[in-house]
């Protein structure tokens, strides 16, 4: 049996429109990959059909071996905004998940778990708040602390940190490697951004979606090592080379479909 | 705080009560063009009591007759408030709960949609007035008859306001209660519920509106207590002082009781910013 995701030549249509096409990759479990690609990519669409949201028309996804269908506990996901329900409090958002999750635990149990993992975001001052009482990014820690809660092996984001201000992006992007390479044995994170910089900070590999359709058009390997830090890494001349490859890519691809059109 | 503040030598006004004059004024202005229409309207009802000719048998009673006629029918009033009461809470009541339990349902399953869709187009729009007649006929009390045609009227804006709440549910309410595996009366009760509310609150008051309208008009066929009857009763006597301060508290209960719906809706609805 293969652990991690398989998609075999997956074509995914909305009323006609080609939207993913003949996508096939594998990711084994542990690997912290992005989907990079301009908007209108598919790359949410894909990350909808990884969590079981949608099904795709043709070919197919599996996880560790099984085919997915439909939505499990096993693949988590985090939203680029409003994850969190409005009308629970924080810590009851993460408790229903905890619920969801080990329904063996009671439900003083569940609050407590609860609020442990906000403290593990950073998040201990807002337990008892709702989420409109939050600023933008702290609603998204609490989104990754309910997915973190959740307890699955692979974590789907879409675009997260999209809505962000650039300080409470960095810091979160910090808070996450943090949180994954702490763990043991580490998530599979599949992390769709627009954003060469982030996806170039954040994985193990960058796989470039094409747009309409979308089709992997590269598939690349970022080696630096772990425990990372921004400001050497970003400096560095390795890191503006390969971001300069990924721009390029980029807009060959933007450039094909303007001819094209 | 004191008032004034001394400025070489001299006396100012301190800053608070610099700023709170013009606040105070701005708030009386606010109070007065609120109540505008109903001081003119008072006055315009004074001086038709006044001047306009009707003989022993005044049409038109003058407020202050009508005021204290008011207070005097207080001890009836109340029993009539009682006992439209006993009609309207019951219908109303239960109009929400089988409302909202079936918006639900049917704005959550598609298979019931095509069920109950039909039927509500055509059942929805029958004016529930011409069902006084037949069900007081058919029940056995006039209560129950009552309490049955409220249900009626109240009942349909609130199913079709939670139907279409549910049916409005946004994307990602259903995508994070997918993820979590929310689903079955769990799904309903804690995800399209709360997220139908505004929806649920616009049907209920929709509903709570006709419920007087249909509790006031049943009971001019066969009440023998209650607010609507209050007003008849008088009516056919040509008592109308008192009849006017029926008119007057059958408005005021009716206001006091929207009121109470509107602070119920902020209440439960404080998490939408």
């Amino acid at each position: 049996m293969s652990t991690g995701l398989i998609l075999e030549g997956v074509d995914f249509a909305y009323e006609d429109t080609p939207i993913l096409e003949r996508i096939s990759l594998q990711i084994p479990a542990g690997q912290f990959v992005t989907l990079l690609g301009s908007s209108g990519c598919g790359k949410s669409t894909l990350l909808r059909l990884l969590a079981g949201l949608q099904a795709p028309d043709r070919g197919s996804l599996g996880w560790n071996g099984q085919p997915i269908r439909g939505t499990s506990l096993e693949r988590g996901i985090v939203f680029q905004d409003y994850a969190l329900f409005p009308w629970m409090s924080v810590v009851d958002n993460i408790a229903v998940a905890i619920g969801k999750a080990r329904p063996e635990t009671g439900k003083a149990a569940r609050r407590e778990e609860a609020a442990e993992y906000l403290r593990k975001v950073g998040l201990e001052s807002a337990i008892g708040k709702y989420p409109f009482e939050l600023s933008g990014g702290m609603r998204q820690r609490g989104a990754i602390a309910r997915a973190l809660a959740l307890g699955s092996p692979l974590l789907l984001m879409d675009e997260p940190f999209g809505a962000l201000d650039p300080v409470n992006r960095a810091r979160l992007q910090d808070l996450l490697l943090e949180i994954w390479e702490a763990a043991s044995p580490r998530k599979t994170i599949v992390f769709v951004t627009h954003d060469i910089d982030e996806a170039l900070y954040l994985s193990d590999r960058v796989v470039i979606l094409g747009a309409a359709p979308g089709r992997v058009i590269a598939d690349l390997s970022v080696d630096f090592p772990r425990h990372r830090d921004r400001r050497t890494l970003f400096d560095g001349e390795d890191f503006r080379t390969q971001r300069e490859a990924i721009a390029e890519t980029l807009a060959a691809d933007t450039l094909r479909r303007l001819i094209a059109a | 705080m004191s008032d004034t503040v001394t400025l070489d030598g001299r006396e100012l006004p301190a800053t608070d009560a610099l700023l709170a004059a013009p606040a105070r004024r701005a708030r009386l202005l606010r109070l007065l063009e609120a109540s505008s229409i109903w001081i003119v309207l008072l006055a315009a009802w004074q001086l038709a009591a006044i001047y306009l000719p009707l003989g022993d048998n005044p049409l038109i009673p003058a407020p202050l007759l009508v005021f204290s006629t008011l207070r005097e029918s207080l001890p009836e009033l109340w029993a009539g408030t009682l006992s439209s009461f006993a009609i309207l809470i019951p219908g109303f009541l239960l109009a929400t709960l089988l409302g909202v339990a079936s918006g639900l349902a049917v704005g959550t399953v598609p298979r019931l949609q095509r069920i109950f869709f039909p039927f509500a187009r055509v059942a929805a729009p029958v004016p529930p007035t011409v069902y006084i007649p037949y069900a007081i006929a058919i029940l056995p009390t006039f209560q129950l008859s009552a309490i049955f045609v409220v249900f009626i009227g109240a009942f349909w804006p609130v199913f079709h306001n939670t139907a279409a709440g549910a049916l409005a549910l946004e994307q990602r309410y259903r995508d994070n209660a997918g993820i979590l595996g929310l689903s079955g009366i769990e799904y309903r009760w804690r995800v399209v519920l709360p997220a139908s509310l505004p929806h649920i609150f616009s049907g209920m008051g929709v509903g709570l509106a006709f419920s007087f309208v249909l509790l006031t008009v049943a009971e001019l066929f066969g009440a023998n207590a209650g607010l609507g009857r209050f007003v008849q009763f008088y009516a056919d006597y040509a008592d109308y002082p008192k009849m006017v301060a029926g008119i007057l508290y059958t408005g005021l209960v009716t206001y006091l009781s929207m009121t109470l719906l509107e602070l119920a809706r902020r209440r439960a609805l404080f998490w939408l910013r």
